[in-house]
């Protein structure tokens, strides 16, 4: 489903990424680690193409680095959720309409909108939250409703950038779990994280390990 | 439909939520569109009162002297019923001596014994007629009548003043344009400001997978929204200023400003215009 060949993207000072080989497949449940600057968050944005190698390229599915074009961008993004350390919700609207809008922005029907959001609220935990604006929820819960977002157009994988930098250990291994449960229902997870600890609450998930932009073992 | 409706609301909720730089475009555009409002009046009526001075494109027909009063019944009858004409005056070789006297102050008679002024006709053309071609053209066919001794009219002054005429309308479509680059500057800066404020969204979106198509019309339709009611706030006060010159100030100043019903459906359109471009023009920065 995604593979990297010999994907090399680099700032200024070289820091970045260099010869990335790897491959994912469907509904597998990927971590990514490292220490801080080591190059995780630069990988998942070549994933969702906010980034574009120098050199190799980057395909997922049908989509391929090397051919895209800006226009088919956004269906990329329609097939790939993402969720951030600061959850980047719109702070002025309430739970549902922050799902909802990505709905609407991959023109669903108004009716099947409604269904969908509550069903994934539901999902997610949050069908008591519905109404309430984003800003007056625990991070635990904004970060949820950042799942929802990203879960209700039914990706084929989910990314998650340090999605527990900003929660407490405890919140942390909850969402965990929860990536655990969306991972088991078939959609594919990969999880930046440079919190190790992380990493044996979910049995049988791969492991890419990076450090200064390469990476240093992958299982 | 869904997606044009959502759009719709969330253009209309932006209105509503960028209280003090929405405010702020809506001046902006109300304000160009006075500009350019009060612009067009005055060009339009400096233009027409130096185009359409009525006496400046009369004729004068001389009859040849051997014409008799049937001739002159005859060709009476034929001005009248030449459509480019709207009034003919007959001045009859006594009317003449009588205008000659007040114009000159001495009576043509102790001049010479005999009047030598012949009889003619000065006739006034319809306001589409009066332009220096038509004239022309009047003239050349009334000179072709045997009864016609000559025709005069004022070819010299007509030239020059169609020259500046359209120097004059020249100098207005550029003012114009102007007018209309610096509204479109003003305003697309203005929404910016909206823009700006909100700029989380636009990266959020595009994050989700929204097209720009989609992220841009939401902007767009707010802007589209800024300008009607920037346009509505300019039609409320020209129509005060107008309102307040015709009843209270037209003795100051001897000048009546006449605008119809299409000229405020114009500058409505002018507005959804400044704020359609101008927000397109915004947006553009942070796609
Ligand atoms: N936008 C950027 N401009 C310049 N350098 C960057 C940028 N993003 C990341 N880098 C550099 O690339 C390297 C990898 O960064 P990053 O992918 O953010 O690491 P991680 O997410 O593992 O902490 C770092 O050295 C970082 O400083
Ligand atoms: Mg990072």
């Amino acid at each position: 489903m995604i593979s990297f060949i010999n994907v090399t993207c680099s700032f200024r000072k070289n820091a970045g990424v260099k010869d990335l080989n790897f491959s994912i497949d469907d509904g597998e449940f990927v971590f990514l680690t490292g220490p801080s600057g080591a190059g995780k968050s630069t990988l998942l944005r070549l994933i969702y193409m906010d980034l574009f190698p120098e050199k190799g390229k980057v395909l997922i599915r049908d989509f391929d680095s090397s051919r895209m074009r800006d226009r088919q961008i956004p269906y990329l993004r329609r097939k790939v959720g993402m969720i951030f350390q600061d959850f980047q919700l719109l702070k002025d609207r309430n739970v549902y309409q922050n799902v909802a809008i990505a709905l609407y922005a991959s023109h669903y029907k108004t009716r099947e909108i409604k269904s969908r959001v509550y069903d994934i609220l539901n999902q997610v935990g949050l069908g008591h939250r519905v109404h309430h604006k984003a800003t007056e929820l625990s991070g635990g819960e904004q970060q949820r409703v950042a799942i929802a977002r990203a879960l209700v157009k039914e990706p084929m994988v989910l990314l998650a950038d340090e999605p527990t930098g900003n929660l407490d250990p405890r919140v942390s291994i909850e969402l965990i779990n929860l990536l655990n449960k969306i991972n088991k229902k078939g959609t594919a997870v990969i999880v930046a994280t440079h919190n190790y600890s992380l990493i044996k609450r979910v049995p049988g998930a791969r492991l890419i390990q990076m450090n200064e932009g390469e990476i240093t073992s992958i299982t | 439909m869904t997606i044009f409706w959502f759009l719709f609301k969330e253009g209309f909720k932006g209105l509503l939520r960028s209280k003090y730089s929405g405010a702020f475009s809506i001046i902006i555009i109300a304000v160009s569109i006075i500009m350019v409002g009060f612009g067009y009046v005055i060009a339009r009526d400096t233009l027409f009162a130096v185009g359409n001075i009525r006496s400046q494109f009369d004729v004068d027909i001389f009859i040849v002297a051997t014409a008799g009063p049937q001739d002159i019944e005859d060709f009476h009858q034929k001005l009248r019923s030449m459509n480019e004409i709207d009034q003919i005056l007959y001045i009859s070789p006594e009317m003449a001596a009588e205008k000659f006297k007040k114009e000159f102050g001495e009576d043509i008679f102790d001049i010479l014994d005999y009047n030598p002024l012949p009889p003619s006709f000065t006739i006034s053309l319809k306001s589409i007629y009066r332009n220096l071609m038509s004239v022309e053209a009047i003239a050349s066919i009334l000179q072709r009548d045997s009864i016609v001794d000559e025709v005069k009219y004022r070819k010299n002054f007509l030239i020059i003043l169609e020259k500046y005429q359209r120097v004059i309308l020249v100098v207005v479509l550029v003012v114009f344009a102007v007018l209309t680059i610096i509204s479109i500057i003003l305003t697309s800066n203005s929404i910016k400001m909206t823009i700006f404020a909100r700029r989380d969204i636009i990266s959020t979106l595009k994050l989700i997978g929204a097209t720009n198509r989609f992220v841009k019309m939401p902007f767009v339709i707010e802007g589209t929204l800024e300008g009607g009611l920037g346009a509505l706030l300019a039609g409320l006060i020209i129509y005060g200023v107008i309102y307040v010159q015709n009843n209270y100030l037209q003795s100051f100043f001897d000048y009546r400003l006449n605008v119809s019903l299409r000229y405020y459906i114009a500058l409505f359109v002018l507005g959804l215009f400044l704020g359609w471009v101008g927000s397109r023009r915004a947006i553009r920065r942070f796609l």
